[in-house]
């Protein structure tokens, strides 16, 4: 479900305000002044509405119908909610003028409207043929209020933005989408003048109010390990806000509850790495011993992942001594007597699996697709390096391993 | 022929998705990545009896890239998840270990060649994966054809 503003072809929804207002020269006159906006769902649009601004921060629904297959379910309110938070920034007070039919004056009461004013004998001065609704002919027109307090607060819908963005980043999010989130989070409470520049290390966003107040605020996001299971959450509750299921409050909840989503369990990890290390080493050729011990040593280098992890320990220790553990434990498993017939190579390159930088691999192309150049090759040398660390890890323990055998043939 | 189908089915899937659970992406999308990394695979060791180890790995790419986008639409997730596992069957692993080997064992010429080849496979998957990402999103989304046939039907209804 998801509404926005149309400004061309407004006639296209002729017959959907003809619903509300039943003459067509009536609606001419507001049509091309009134800013107009629909609520659509799967490409279907479901209700139609039209606004028009008035003097003195004052603006008027003057139209707003609901296909007739989906009337009585709540979207007509869900626009009033919308188009009142929408003017919120901007006026003080919303009119709509009805007849005197009791289910629309309920309906427009239920959305918190009072009485203002009469204005008598309109529909029958202004309206070609008699309207009737609930068997009453309608004549005058009532006019309802109501008054828009500011809902929404610049510097808190900025600051969630932020929060999500920051997340998102963190946990192995494309640029892409981390800009893309927070600018819909901010339109979705109606701060248009957004902009939002992000590196892969930082965020800076500002934005401006409906009153000309300006925000802006700067976010260091430290590289860190990836976690895409946050990124999902993150993207499904970006999608409930832009729905408006979740006001600002509740999206911070749901933020923090997000952001301290542990990874998976330690012991399932390990497994996982040395299944993977296995597998792949089949894949590629290894015969099955040396893919049974290349699953073994996947799981020792997971550790070793894990224990530096803990110890926040740089990148470039982990995968060159990464390399050199896996390196020393395939020369030892190549001297397990009787296991002569393994080949070193065989073990190592299913054994490398675990250390890939696939995240940061694939989120570099990413973001050098979308011709972000300079988050791009930051991330592609993030993973390039990755891969040279391992290669000097590998390179000498076996360098070393070949001059105290004296070269013996690997 | 059932060892080959195991190693080609069967090991890509679930390297895939123990791969893939290192990043911590959440169980519901498990057998989607599965099937990433396995058609990624089959494709390129198809496509490698015809052509070199790079183009295979980037019509592999093109192939597992195109499914990602298809699932990502359909299970409303981030795009990152599947191309994770669409492409870690393709990442020259093996060449990264003979390059370093090569060097060390100071076989200079062999490392060349080797290291360049990696490089090579590395900018297939690139190119498949740019080429994919880069038609718009709404292509792959179903209310695009649906609502494409709507607006033309306005536009004919316009014009009569």
């Amino acid at each position: 479900m998801e509404i926005c503003r149309i400004t061309e072809n407004k006639r296209d929804y002729m017959d959907m305000l003809l619903l509300a207002d039943p003459q067509e020269d009536m609606i001419e006159r507001y049509l091309d002044e009134g800013e107009m906006f629909e609520l659509s769902e799967n490409g279907d649009v479901l209700t139609v509405c039209v606004v028009v601004r008035m003097k003195n921060r004052s603006c008027e629904l003057k139209n707003i119908a609901t296909a007739e297959a989906y009337q009585g379910r709540g979207y007509g309110k869900y626009m009033i909610r919308y188009i009142c938070e929408h003017y919120s920034g901007s006026c003080d007070t919303m009119y709509v003028g009805t007849g005197n039919s009791e289910g629309t004056l309920a309906f427009y009461k239920k959305c918190g409207f009072i009485n203002s004013h009469i204005v008598e004998d309109f529909f029958v001065k202004n309206y070609k043929k008699p309207i009737f609704e609930e068997g009453k002919q309608l004549t005058d027109m009532i006019y309802l209020k109501k008054q828009l307090d500011l809902e929404i607060d610049v510097k808190k819908v900025a600051d969630l933005a932020l929060e999500a963005g920051r997340i998102l980043l963190k946990n192995g999010g494309e640029i892409f989408r981390v800009e893309e989130t927070m600018k819909r989070i901010c339109r979705r409470f109606h701060i248009e003048q957004v902009d939002v520049f992000t590196m892969s290390h930082a965020i800076f966003i500002s934005a401006q109010s409906e009153s000309g107040e300006d925000y802006c605020k700067v976010k260091h996001v430290p590289l860190s390990a990836s976690h895409l299971g946050i990124v999902a959450e993150v993207n499904d509750l970006s999608r409930e806000i832009s729905a408006g299921h979740v006001g600002v409050e509740e999206a911070f909840a749901k933020l923090e509850i997000i952001d301290r989503i542990p990874p998976k369990k330690g012991a399932f990890q390990v497994l996982a790495a040395g299944t993977g290390s296995g597998v792949f080493a089949m894949l590629l050729g290894s015969s099955v011993p040396e893919s049974i011990v290349s699953f073994g040593i996947g799981c020792l280098i997971y550790v070793w992942v894990l224990i530096a992890k803990k110890g926040k320990l740089s990148k470039i220790i982990v995968n060159i001594v990464g390399g050199v553990i896996m390196t020393l434990l395939a020369i030892l498993a190549m001297h397990i007597p009787g296991l002569k017939m393994l080949r070193l190579e065989g073990m190592i390159i299913g054994a490398i699996m675990p250390l890939i930088p696939g995240v940061a691999f694939v989120n570099a192309i990413r973001d050098i697709s979308d011709s972000d150049f300079l988050s791009g090759t930051v991330r592609m040398i993030d993973a390039l390096l990755v891969f040279v660390y391992i290669a000097i890890g590998v390179g000498v323990t076996l360098a070393a391993y070949n001059n105290l055998i004296g070269g013996l043939a690997v | 022929m059932i060892r080959e189908l195991v190693i080609n089915v069967f090991a890509p899937f679930v390297g895939t998705v123990a791969y893939v659970i290192l990043f911590n992406v959440p169980r519901r999308y498990y057998i989607s990545c599965g099937i990433t990394g396995t058609v990624g695979w089959l494709v390129y060791q198809f496509t490698l009896t015809a052509v070199s180890a790079s183009t295979a790995s980037f019509f592999a790419a093109l192939a597992a890239v195109f499914l990602s986008r298809m699932l990502t639409v359909r299970m409303k997730c981030p795009i990152t998840i599947f191309l994770l596992a669409g492409i870690i069957p393709l990442v020259p692993g093996a060449g990264i270990y003979y390059t370093a080997y090569y060097l060390v064992t100071n076989q200079l010429a062999a490392a060349g060649q080797r290291g360049l080849e990696s490089v090579k496979v590395a900018f297939g998957i690139v190119l498949g994966i740019a080429f994919v990402v880069s038609i718009p999103r709404e292509v792959f989304q179903i209310h695009y054809w649906r609502g494409r046939k709507r607006r033309k039907r306005l536009k004919d209804i316009n014009q009569m």
